[in-house]
């Protein structure tokens, strides 16, 4: 009798969780399981501490993530120092000297000194200095000079003038000047290629 | 009768079923096979209609992995040492230049199978869903964009590892592009180079990207690639087989089911089996399909083997950060965009805009955009899913040709017509001969 009464119930139980529709049955479930809906917007402990497991675990996730990829930013760079000496003024003659490991041009024209970069604005090839035939005019920056020799970039066809402006091809903007110094040890020249300085920029020794 | 079967029979029997019963069989048990269904429409194996495009480049990537193995005992990413180790590989190592050769054709005929499959599914209108339940073509479409770009990446990766003048000056570009993106930019070629200069950090980064991070990529996103064509019915043209098939009034072979989600899905209690009648229009996978698989795979490698031996493998000077060659050209398939990056220099008042941001990021991202989101534009009907050209979809298909003619019109002047310092030079004129070095 009794196992009749338990089946009967059982089947009872069954029958009305047939009649639920789907979205009661989701809203059971949310209840039981996580303590969400309508009835439940008061936290029980187990949604509480379903959150905290889940919350958690998201938490590690991204303190995981976070830790390889802030690997990838090197915190200590073994890179050539950006600032160096170059050599006495008197071991630089008239006319331009490309120092080749730097990507430098160091001029010097009678007592003053210049540096520009070898480097193009463009997407940074290696500019290649071209000697002109003749002499040619030019008028940049509001004043008129003669040019022996110019810049040209092999990547993409910029070129420059000779003291670093841009006149054709796609670089933006002049090439870059950097700072000249003489080192108060040595009287040797010092390159900062951290300091970019104007084109008018002139060291007189 | 179970006749006993030897060995060999046992191993090989799936390949060469005896029996429908076997020729199914075959594909549940064949790891192999797996991405197959039983059966096959005959329509998607013709020649005409895929040219198997992207079973082509799925083989190339076989070659490219197995080949590139070979290649990671022998190759050593360092500064010092990977040039003179590729150098080795041309003539010290027996067969090294064959290996190394056969890697290089690889990766170049699989960007270009990979963009002419593209191509392909593009003009037949494939990346649409058609008729059948459960489809999500354009997803697939999607997925193809990221497996291209992935393999652009896979190359871009590749030939910076010889660590020749190529290489060096492609990272200085590419990463130079990648600075010219706005906010990000700068962080991502410090991220990229490892540092500020192009060295050891670099060379390792771009070495773990090629050997791990973007075949890893490509292998998964290729077999869900795999796996969505089956779940989508198989090729686009069997939607259209299905939809004339349909118009004659066929009656189509149906299966009672019993299940709530069989009438859920389907539209009746009796469910079509399959989108084409198959009695008339499929054959067994194993061996139709299989064979012809093994003849493409065989002829792509007879094809990349045979140009490796017409064509060897160029190795130019060691890195030199002194010296920028002249004139210094991308690859064919990069160099439509360096002719974009040198003509998008736009100067607006007294601000001039880097030609890098317009040509090497604003527009290849905007293509890319466009690709992505196009299947989801598209308004044309059902009737033009796996139709070549289909009239229906005439405008859509000119304005997609006028963009690959534009990229082809671009290579083609990068190729020929660009000479010492990106100057333009006719085919009829010669080149000047440069002074090496300043």
């Amino acid at each position: 009798m009794k196992s009749k009464q338990s089946w009967l119930n059982a089947r009872i139980s069954n029958l009305r969780a047939k009649t639920e529709t789907e979205q009661q049955r989701l809203e059971r479930l949310k209840q039981e399981v996580l303590g969400e809906g309508e009835a439940a917007s008061r936290p029980t402990r187990r949604s509480f501490l379903t959150r905290l497991g889940f919350g958690a675990t998201l938490l590690a996730l991204a303190g995981q993530a976070y830790a390889f990829l802030r690997s990838l930013k090197p915190n200590v760079l073994y890179e050539a120092p950006q600032r160096f000496k170059v050599g006495t003024p008197d071991q630089f003659g008239e006319g331009g000297k490309f120092l080749e490991d730097k990507r430098l041009f160091v001029f010097r024209q009678g007592k003053t000194f210049y540096a520009i970069s070898a480097s193009c604005t463009h997407l940074g090839c290696t500019v290649k200095m071209e000697k002109l035939n003749q002499p040619k005019k030019v008028k940049t920056r509001q004043r008129e000079f003669e040019e022996q020799y110019e810049f040209h970039c092999p990547c993409h066809g910029s070129k420059y003038y000779g003291d670093g402006t841009n006149y054709a091809g796609p670089a933006p903007r002049p090439l870059d000047y950097f700072k000249l110094e003489l080192a108060a040890e040595d009287g040797q020249l010092i390159v900062d290629m951290e300091q970019k300085v104007g084109q008018d920029f002139r060291l007189t020794v | 009768m179970a006749a006993r079967k030897s060995t060999w029979e046992k191993i090989t029997w799936t390949w060469q079923p005896a029996s429908e019963r076997e020729a199914g069989d075959s594909i549940v048990r064949n790891f192999l096979l797996h991405w197959f269904p039983a059966k096959v429409a005959r329509e998607s194996l013709s020649w005409g209609y895929s040219f198997w495009l992207g079973t082509v480049s799925a083989v190339l990537f076989l070659i490219l992995t197995i080949t590139g193995g070979v290649l990671m005992f022998l190759y050593v990413p360092s500064v010092e040492r990977a040039y003179l180790s590729v150098k080795d590989l041309e003539f010290t190592v027996s067969f090294g230049w064959f290996l190394r050769g056969l890697h290089r054709i690889g990766a170049h005929l699989m960007v270009a199978f990979v963009f002419v499959h593209m191509v392909r599914v593009f003009l037949t209108g494939a990346y649409k869903n058609g008729t059948a339940t459960q489809q999500n073509r354009p997803l697939n479409w999607v997925i193809g964009v990221v497996l291209l770009l992935a393999t652009l990446l896979l190359s871009f990766t590749g030939y910076l590892l010889p660590w020749d003048q190529l290489a060096y000056w492609a990272i200085t570009v590419g990463t130079n592009i990648a600075s010219a993106a706005p906010v990000v930019g700068e962080a991502m070629r410090f991220i990229l180079l490892g540092g500020n200069t192009i060295e050891q950090g670099t060379l390792i980064r771009f070495y773990v990207l090629h050997c791990f991070f973007l075949p890893l990529l490509v292998l998964a996103l290729f077999s869900y690639h795999m796996w969505r064509v089956r779940k989508d019915g198989g090729l686009a043209c069997v939607d259209k087989q299905a939809l004339d098939q349909k118009r004659e009034k066929v009656v189509p072979s149906k299966s009672k089911t019993y299940s709530l989600l069989g009438i859920a899905s389907g539209a009746s209690v009796h469910v079509e089996t399959s989108l084409v009648d198959e009695v008339q229009h499929t054959v067994p996978s194993s061996p139709t399909l299989t064979r012809r698989l093994a003849l493409v795979t065989m002829v792509t490698l007879a094809l990349s083997s045979v140009l490796t031996l017409l064509f060897h493998a160029p190795l130019e000077a060691a890195a030199n950060p002194a010296v920028t060659p002249n004139p210094a050209k991308a690859p064919w398939y990069f160099l439509w965009l360096q002719e974009l990056v040198t003509i998008t220099t736009f100067t607006v008042g007294g601000y001039t805009i880097n030609g890098a941001l317009i040509g090497g990021i604003i527009i290849p991202g905007l293509l890319v955009a466009a690709a992505i989101a196009w299947p989801y534009f598209d308004k044309s009907s059902v009737r033009s899913v796996g139709v070549w050209f289909a009239p229906e979809r005439r405008k859509q298909n000119l304005i997609f040709l006028l963009v690959v003619a534009g990229i082809l019109l671009f290579t083609i002047i990068g190729t020929y017509l660009r000479g010492p310092y990106w100057n333009w030079y006719w085919p009829w004129q010669s080149w000047p001969v440069m002074p090496r070095k300043f």
